[in-house]
């Protein structure tokens, strides 16, 4: 990729590939592991609150956009957006992963989002967008954080940090067109997250035989009543 | 002739005979009816009924004709009967004729007459106007019209022609026009008053996620004529089929192929009528048209010992596939049946739970509903459950040490001590405070010390 005077993408994939490499946190180290089950349900946590805000931060960012992409029914053909990391998956082949695998898939696809999202605060206009997404992608980084320790105290590797994102625009990227991936991107996201709970919850119920549920009897003497 | 060819001849004979109004039977079988070998041609004809529509005549002359009866064309070598054959064998000629002349009379009249009766079957607008015209009758015939086997006045006759103004659902039916004081029958229609379409009202939900969804429509007014549903699912630019229920009939299922689609689901569906055609659409995602069914087996049960505890339990619905994979939280309500305000607790998993603050005594209406713990919606509420707490068996009052159990008269095999106050249903108003005034009012003529705990029990 030729860096051109002022080439955004450029610069983007730079950041990228430091971003790449900033993940790679050590688990911390714990004596007396309870095991992963309370990262697992960290994780699976950290999800939940990660949708709750792309719900907000999204209507925001399409509303910026403006129509189409902020119409309910807005329904385009995916295009150039083919790179993105996709949660699509058929079912059976979702069930039958591995737990290294199904971790695996996660960190990744959320380092990619991660760092498109944060090329997508180069032509946010509004500082209150700026902080909306700084602020996501902050909580972003727990996440991938969080799985990394997940996967670490499972003891599996971390996914090697290969190629680059392959993302990358083509040299007479319109603006509608750049909206257009803008869109891809924060559905992708919704998307993932929907999925990572799941996988969190499927991670989860494994790690963990089921525990019955403690129900705190009081028992009050009759007579008391 | 040769020996196999005569009998398939005459079977084709018998065949045509059905499907031809007039027909000369083949040459051929002329051809192969020399007129040395006895030749018996069959009268086949005489004993069909006119309905089969047919009717054949024979050149019995040009074939030779040796002797007066039936005539059949069969091999000599034969010895079976070829099949078709009549049952007057010995028929003379003259009769045969006649027979053939009748029949054929009859087919010609019986083919005029059912073209012109062929019913006709006529959809028309509620509200609208109709001329029915008397077949090819002429303007000025007299004719009769009759509804139903009912006769129709003059009045709403234009010249031959019938005039339906402003159709009602009334006006539907049979109509029949007869010619004359013959009573010819010249034109029959079933007329179906009806309405084009409205605009279909069409709804899809997932109740058994992942494996699919299923959509199901119904027309906001009805058209009171025969409808067909037609439904085409699009997920991004691949169409999928959509598999109609059997029944209900305004239902159809899809499959998921793949799951966490970022690509939205787009349900088009057509209604199509004699009158008209209408049709909607719907795009959503996978996620937001997840709804399971409501938990199923909803039992509330007291629990002994325990005058304020219900233990509630349920099922997960069985429609839900998978839920290891893909749980279901739930929401239960409970109140007093004597109550309008619910209480509400969110579990989270598990499918028990035990309510802790009932009202001693009172029975409970309980409802359950699911929801996927990360998408979509509630479901409905389940089938209510009925239960009362648990209350101790009355004990008669022997000391003022010992105080029974407080109840309402609710409960068949307590007698109340004479001075206890009987539960009025008009002072249990809202919430605790009247509970506590009638508690304390009926414990009145109980121990100071006794009033005090059985107080502050209710607060626990």
């Amino acid at each position: 990729m030729d860096l051109r005077a002022g080439d955004s993408w450029g610069m983007l994939a730079c950041l990228c590939t430091v971003l790449w490499h900033l993940p790679a946190v050590p688990a911390l180290n714990r004596t007396g592991d309870p095991g992963p089950g309370p990262s697992i349900q960290k994780t699976y946590d950290l999800t939940r609150y990660l949708e709750h805000q792309l719900r907000s931060l999204a209507g925001t960012y399409l509303n910026y956009l403006g129509p189409p992409f902020n119409e309910p029914d807005f329904n385009p053909p995916r295009l150039s957006a083919e790179a993105l990391p996709s949660a699509t998956v058929n079912l059976d082949v979702w069930r039958s992963l591995n737990d290294r695998l199904r971790l695996a898939q996660n960190y990744q696809a959320y380092s990619h989002l991660l760092c498109y999202l944060r090329g997508l605060d180069r032509h946010a206009a509004t500082a209150e967008l700026r902080r909306s997404l700084g602020h996501f992608c902050t909580s972003l980084q727990g996440l991938l954080g969080s799985i990394a320790g997940v996967m670490a105290a499972l003891g599996y590797p971390l996914p090697p940090q290969g190629a680059e994102p392959a993302w990358a625009p083509g040299p007479s990227h319109s603006d509608f067109l750049q909206k257009m991936d803008d869109f891809w991107l924060l559905k992708e996201l919704q998307t993932w997250l929907w999925r990572s709970a799941k996988d969190f919850n499927r991670l989860k119920k494994k790690m963990q035989p089921s525990v019955p549920a403690v129900t705190l009897r009081l028992e009050v003497p009759a007579s008391d009543l | 002739m040769t020996k196999n060819k005569i009998p398939s001849i005459l079977q084709t004979w018998f065949l045509r005979f059905k499907m031809e109004i007039a027909l000369f039977i083949s040459p051929t079988l002329k051809d192969h009816c020399e007129e040395s070998a006895p030749q018996t041609l069959t009268c086949a004809l005489c004993t069909f009924r006119i309905r089969h529509r047919f009717s054949s005549a024979l050149r019995i002359l040009e074939v030779g004709r040796e002797k007066l009866g039936v005539q059949r064309c069969r091999d000599p070598q034969e010895v079976d009967d070829p099949p078709c054959i009549s049952s007057g064998r010995e028929m003379a000629t003259p009769v045969l004729w006649a027979c053939f002349v009748v029949l054929a009379a009859g087919v010609v009249a019986y083919a005029q007459r059912h073209s012109q009766q062929d019913t006709h079957v006529l959809y028309e607008r509620l509200g609208s106007d109709v001329t029915l015209p008397c077949g090819t009758a002429a303007w000025d015939t007299a004719v009769t019209w009759r509804v139903n086997g009912t006769d129709l006045e003059a009045a709403h006759l234009n010249g031959s022609q019938l005039v339906l103004e402003g159709l009602d659902l009334s006006h539907s039916g049979h109509y029949a026009c007869y010619q004359g004081s013959s009573w010819h029958l010249r034109y029959q229609a079933l007329l179906h008053v009806g309405m084009p379409p409205r605009e279909p009202v069409l709804t899809c939900r997932s109740n058994n996620y992942p494996k699919g969804f299923y959509c199901s429509w119904h027309l906001p007014a009805p058209t009171f004529i025969p409808n067909t549903f037609n439904v085409t699912v699009l997920h991004g630019s691949k169409l999928l089929g959509c598999e109609k229920d059997p029944a209900p009939k305004n239902r159809c299922h899809i499959r998921y192929t793949q799951l966490f689609s970022t690509v939205k689901y787009k349900v088009t569906l057509t209604v199509t009528n004699a009158l008209g055609h209408n049709s909607t659409a719907i795009i959503f995602d996978e996620f937001t048209i997840v709804k399971p069914d409501p938990p199923e087996n909803v039992v509330a049960r007291p629990v002994p010992s325990s005058p304020r505890r219900l233990e509630v339990t349920w099922q997960t619905p069985s429609s839900w596939p998978d839920p290891e994979s893909f749980p279901l939280k739930f929401f239960l309500r409970y109140r007093p049946l004597i109550l309008d305000q619910w209480q509400h607790v969110e579990l989270s998993d598990g499918t028990t739970h035990t309510i802790t603050d009932a009202y001693a005594g009172k029975e409970y209406i309980i409802q359950v509903a699911a929801k996927d713990n990360e998408i979509g919606t509630w479901s409905d509420w389940s089938v209510a459950a009925h239960a009362t707490p648990w209350t101790e068996e009355p004990r008669y009052l022997t000391t003022e040490a010992q105080a029974p159990e407080t109840t309402t008269t609710t409960t068949t095999s307590f007698v109340p001590p004479p001075t206890t106050k009987i539960c009025d249903p008009g002072e249990v108003g809202d919430g605790v405070g009247s509970s506590t005034g009638l508690l304390l009012t009926v414990t009145v003529t109980v121990t100071v010390t006794l009033t005090t705990i059985a107080a502050t029990g209710l607060f626990i």
